[in-house]
């Protein structure tokens, strides 16, 4: 039984590692820019298949392929940034909407480019260890161990260079952040790109994992979504806590029910948080 | 340009196409403008009173699965199921509505997006009841005056004219005092409440009457296409549906028809190059956006109908 238990903790705190990286990028937007970002899923699909055409395709080394997906990713999110979104920094639900049409179409340009088949990935890493009764396999936990490195190295941005202070500043008001001598709109293409890229990191660790398809990226936009709600939107510890517990959960439920039995659980949360608490757990109360 | 020209131009080349082209396909097709259209046409009452709903596919699913198992289990008619099913899906909105629209702004989108997923999934379990992903089979077709309505030709006209039907309340409304309010509700709510209007009740109302008309769709598109599962009823129909009144314009009871009219077919139009097809769909999208957010019909009648109901009214909704 403890087994049991201590499986679904590793398992939960694995895959909630990677929710982390997808909701610090969903919730990063929205605190700057006021956007629900519904195509986020959809930079994670460009990231994981970045990683299918040099890696799978072309035989480019692995990690260097994960960090070029994460690059041209984190490129490609500055220009949709610079040239959709910015337009809409004061109508937030305009945004919202240029972000489904985001989606679609790079939806699009995938199945046109790859098909709408799923394409497996070789693993580049295989094998798992026992530990006690725990199955750890070694790929979850190199992807677990990435994700933990970047959420890191992620703080120490935010928090200890001037640049991550000034979208700090941004998120809190972006008028006063301008009066203050912040480029606010450098800020907002840099917070995109950046959440771009994490987004497009998480797809390209779990590309070997999953698979590829133009449809990947729905259920960790789904996920994103739920975990940002719960940790509150706009902020990051919100992000980070938000991700662990929906991962515990997830595989908890996972575990003794089924996946349905987990999706619809995790969307009661977010009803009810919306309804009775919006800010969410960390979230400012406005 | 007229407004009520244009619409009744419409319409009536409506009406024309199938009955011109003769195909049953044809006739599929246009059936299913008129029932997107009517669809398009909840949500766009939605708009108008400042709250963008990702929930009406589930007043849609619930007038689907409701006038199903009624005429499947109790064997009630359609012509009875249908009308039973509508207004019980308005009611759910109107018991819903004042919890679900206290919320405002994103949020609210938030809710009605989880709402819609909790209810698709919902549908996907309860396999007892829905049949879960295999669906509903052998759904009654219509008889109207002794006639059975099972080929699309002979639904079409039936369709046609609820839509008609459904376009001249709402344009009615609209002009209407109870419009003005409204209006007036979406500008500038806080206004609005300084001059003693009840802006929840009057939102929950025109939720319970968004309900009422996705409500009617769903349970049309059940007896007309005779089969229902919960690929039917996913986030991708409130997207379509958004998508129609962006790009017909929302300021006018024409746009979601006119959007439905140019997007309903454009699966059909791109047959031949489907891959394109959700490309053409996502550039139209971001292009109205970009470039006319008021859509075709705040193009058209920039003077009848004002500008930019979508530009200005999301302005609003940045309150904190």
């Amino acid at each position: 039984m403890s087994d049991f238990i201590a499986q679904i903790v590793v398992n939960g705190v694995l895959s909630g590692m990677v929710y982390v990286l997808m909701a610090l990028g969903f919730t990063l937007i929205f605190g700057i820019m006021r956007v629900v970002n519904f195509a986020h899923g959809e930079l994670y699909m460009v990231g994981a298949s970045v990683v299918l055409v040099l890696y799978g395709m072309n035989g480019v080394n692995y990690f260097l392929a994960v960090a070029l997906a994460a690059v041209l990713t984190a490129g490609l999110g500055a220009l949709i940034e610079i040239g959709l979104f910015r337009r809409f920094v004061k109508t937030e639900l305009n945004g919202m909407i240029m972000s489904l049409g985001v989606a679609i179409s790079l939806q699009a340009i995938a199945l046109i480019v790859l098909g709408p088949a799923w394409q497996a990935v070789e693993r580049p890493i295989s094998g798992a260890m026992q530990l006690g009764g725990v199955v750890v396999p070694f790929d979850r936990l190199f992807v677990g161990g990435c994700a933990l490195v970047i959420i890191v190295a992620f703080y120490l941005f935010l928090k200890r260079t001037r640049m991550g202070l000034a979208m700090q500043t941004v998120a809190q008001d972006a008028e006063i952040a301008a009066l203050m001598g912040v480029g606010v709109s450098h800020v907002s293409a840099l917070a995109f790109a950046i959440a771009a890229g994490l987004a497009a990191v998480a797809g390209g660790l779990m590309a070997p994992i999953y698979s590829v398809a133009p449809y990947m990226g729905e259920m960790p936009m789904l996920k994103a979504f739920v975990v940002v709600v719960l940790g509150g939107l706009g902020s990051i510890p919100g992000a980070v806590a938000g991700g662990l517990i929906i991962g515990l959960v997830e595989s908890g439920f996972a575990s003794t029910f089924n996946n349905t039995a987990a999706l619809i659980a995790s969307f009661a949360i977010v009803l009810v948080i919306v309804l009775v608490r919006p800010s969410g757990l960390f979230g400012k109360v406005t | 340009m007229n407004v009520r020209v244009v619409a009744l131009a419409v319409l009536a080349v409506l009406a024309a196409v199938p009955i011109w082209i003769g195909d049953r396909y044809m006739a599929h097709i246009a059936v299913m403008v008129c029932l997107m259209a009517i669809l398009a046409l909840s949500l766009n009452m939605m708009l108008r009173v400042g709250q963008l709903s990702l929930a009406q596919v589930v007043f849609m699913a619930t007038g689907a699965y409701g006038s199903s198992l009624m005429s499947i289990g109790w064997g009630l008619p359609p012509a009875l199921s249908v009308p039973i099913a509508g207004i019980g899906s308005g009611f759910l909105a109107l018991v819903l509505g004042p919890l679900l629209l206290r919320i405002r702004g994103v949020y609210f989108v938030l809710l009605t997006f989880s709402l819609g997923q909790i209810v698709n999934l919902i549908l996907q379990d309860m396999t007892g009841v829905t049949g879960g992903n295999s669906g509903l089979f052998g759904i009654p077709r219509f008889e109207l005056f002794g006639m059975r309505l099972a080929r699309p030709e002979n639904f079409y006209p039936f369709a046609l004219a609820l839509l008609a039907l459904s376009l001249a309340g709402a344009a009615a409304l609209y002009r209407s005092r109870a419009g003005a309010v409204m209006q007036s509700i979406e500008q500038n709510e806080d206004l609005s409440r300084s001059l003693g209007v009840n802006v929840l009740a009057w939102r929950v109302g025109v939720f319970g009457l968004s309900g009422l008309l996705a409500g009617i769709s769903g349970a049309c598109y059940a007896h007309f296409i005779g089969f229902i599962s919960p690929a039917a009823f996913t986030f991708a129909i409130s997207v379509n549906i958004l998508v129609i009144n962006v790009i017909g314009g929302v300021a006018s009871p024409l746009g979601p028809l006119i959007g439905a009219v140019l997007l309903v077919p454009l699966p059909e139009v791109l047959r031949d190059a489907q891959q394109y097809q959700l490309l053409v769909y996502g550039l139209l999208l971001i292009g109205f956006l970009a470039f006319f957010p008021s859509g075709i019909t705040g193009f058209l009648f920039r003077k009848s109908a004002g500008t930019g109901l979508v530009g200005r009214s999301m302005k609003r909704s940045r309150q904190k």
